[in-house]
């Protein structure tokens, strides 16, 4: 009878245990995305997005320079990442599946995924913004769009993978070549997925602030001068929350309130769509 | 396959594979463009040098990682010592303790946590956290350790709140998602029949998670778990803010420090000097390789569990 009573104990302590564990890993969600919110819809105004910054120290301005830069590296990193990341899943999913070469790339892409960014930051340094003398919102561009390579490689080519080889054999036996039958059948066939992969991708670059720090740097002036120094939301906070002003902690939070926003959207978005397409 | 002689097949499959050995000529020129880079001050401080040298001072010029890498070593130990049970206890949670209908909102609100910018966890950290740190929980942990001979001096010095403790903290919080999700996925992977089997042997449930879902999944778990700690060797937002970037090897958790991260971070755009910028770069390439053989191991015993359970 001892024996059963301390089993049962061992076991209500072990399941509360983690239970606890459990709620406190929500009590963190809960604390910081509270924080942010609460802190950052106070400090939201519409000069926050119309102005550019008031010198430092002054109150008001906005960080219009910040919106304006993050969409463009954003954009330009989406525009260079994407292609080749998905033409990169297709070959690892379609001409090269089930060999050799197909999953030492694989391998090489997950590892990519989880390198710290702050050493791509370096990387591109030493190739695009060094021998040029001058910081720039290309060099920040390209610094996101190698973090999104193996992100988009990888989903699309999961995505693919999961498209029925039957569905190939019937285009083949039409006497469409293959190339045909990735761009018109398979890619139909995978496109919320690959939508997917692309969105999170974006979700994932969009906070990034390590790579941005010595490559597009920033700009305390609106410009969209990609030669020149790119302001960005990221690397504006930590100047801003680092910063000696009250007025720039307030004005950080906004900048945090609103990139927390749009990369949970986006990641809530990609999440759904799997769950729709594929359960 | 089937039609290999088509011109503009051939021209679809090259721009594919070029697409695709992207990813291995990005890693062959990043670990080519740091060594080049950093040949200067390889040249001149060695690696074992380099490595145990504590002095890193741009005024002499004379650069040591030492005290980079006791920083990165002790958050990074630090952050997974906090993070595992915690881990764990969530993972066993949402696969064998939570009703049904809670399984797929909770696991996905702890996904929602890795999916947080770093940058905000940092901002959160230095406005929220360090307060509440240096405030509370140090002159908490210094009262209940300062008769304990050993442990007392983890905790000397003032409470601040910009320290080692903080810092891996935050590390802690953000890691724990990761580890959890991976180590869910591999306990999920545990056959319902061998489970059912134990209970109809009368074993309770936390007899089955111990004897029969642990042990199945724990190749999973180890591999989620260095996977982890990969992610937190080169993790910089976040403890950029709380850590103060203080060049010292310090024995309490309550001082401020400096990761490789952290300094790369607050001094690569400052530095002047050709042997500064060269000795930042080899701190990059230390972490590049320390994180990129951390992360092999993770996927190796990853690859190894997917394996097991694919049988």
């Amino acid at each position: 009878m001892n024996v059963v009573l301390k089993r049962k104990i061992e076991g209500m302590v072990a399941i509360s245990l983690s239970t606890l564990a459990a709620l406190f890993g929500l009590f963190w969600l809960v604390f910081i995305l509270g924080d942010v919110l609460y802190n950052g819809i106070s400090a939201l105004n519409l000069d926050l997005f119309l102005n550019d910054p008031a010198p430092a120290g002054v109150d008001g301005g906005g960080l219009r320079n910040a919106f304006a830069g993050q969409l463009l590296i954003t954009l330009f990193a989406t525009l260079i990442g994407v292609p080749i990341g998905v033409l990169g899943g297709t070959f690892l999913a379609e001409y090269a599946r089930g060999k050799g070469i197909s999953k030492v790339i694989g391998v090489l892409s997950d590892i990519m995924v989880s390198v710290p960014s702050i050493v791509i930051g370096t990387f591109v340094y030493a190739i695009l913004v060094r021998p040029l003398g001058h910081f720039n919102g290309w060099a920040g561009s390209i610094a996101l769009a190698i973090i999104m390579i193996p992100v988009v490689l990888r989903t699309t080519e999961d995505m693919l993978s999961m498209v029925p080889w039957t569905l190939r054999e019937a285009a083949f036996a039409l006497g469409a070549p293959y190339y045909k039958v990735i761009i018109q059948v398979v890619y139909r066939g995978a496109a919320s997925g690959i939508l997917t992969g692309i969105i999170l991708s974006i979700a994932r670059v969009a906070g990034e602030t390590a790579p941005l720090l010595f490559t597009s740097f920033n700009n305390a002036y609106f410009s969209v001068n990609m030669n020149q120094p790119v302001s960005s939301l990221t690397v504006t906070i930590f100047q801003y929350a680092m910063g000696p002003y009250d007025s720039w902690h307030t004005q950080a939070w906004a900048a945090a309130f609103v990139i927390t926003v749009f990369v949970l959207i986006l990641t809530i978005a990609g999440r759904l769509i799997i769950k729709w397409r594929y359960k | 396959m089937l039609s290999k002689k088509n011109p503009l097949d051939m021209l679809f499959a090259s721009i594919t594979a070029i697409s695709s050995f992207a990813v291995i000529l990005l890693i062959a020129g990043i670990l080519f463009v740091l060594v080049h880079e950093s040949w200067p001050a390889i040249e001149r401080f060695g690696i074992v040098k380099f490595f145990f040298d504590t002095d890193w001072n741009p005024v002499t010029e004379s650069f040591g990682a030492a005290t980079n890498v006791y920083g990165t070593f002790i958050t990074t130990t630090l952050s997974i010592i906090i993070a595992i049970p915690i881990a764990i206890g969530i993972a066993i949670f949402v696969t064998e303790i939570s009703p049904d209908f809670l399984k797929g909102p909770i696991g996905g609100a702890i996904e929602l946590l890795a999916a947080i910018p770093s940058i905000i966890y940092g901002m959160w950290g230095l406005f929220t956290l360090s307060p509440i740190m240096s405030g509370l929980i140090e002159p908490f942990l210094k009262t209940i350790t300062q008769d304990i001979p050993i442990i007392s001096a983890l905790f000397a010095g003032p409470p601040m709140g910009i320290d080692l403790l903080t810092a891996s903290v935050i590390l802690s919080i953000m890691i724990i998602p990761f580890t959890a999700s991976i180590s869910r996925d591999s306990f999920r992977l545990t056959p319902e029949v061998v489970k059912e089997s134990a209970y109809a042997l009368g074993a309770t449930k936390w007899e089955v998670i111990k004897h029969i879902v642990i042990p199945y999944a724990k190749l999973g778990v180890f591999g989620g778990v260095v996977l982890s700690l990969g992610r937190a060797l080169g993790e910089t937002m976040a403890v950029a803010f709380v850590l103060g970037n203080n060049h010292r090897i310090t024995s309490s958790l309550l001082d401020a420090a400096a990761t490789i991260t952290v300094t790369l971070a607050n001094e690569f755009a400052e530095a002047d000097k050709d042997i500064y910028l060269a000795s930042l770069f080899y701190l990059a390439l230390v972490l590049f390789v320390l994180s990129f053989i951390t992360l092999a191991i993770a996927k190796f015993f990853l690859l190894k569990a997917e394996r097991k359970y694919s049988r």
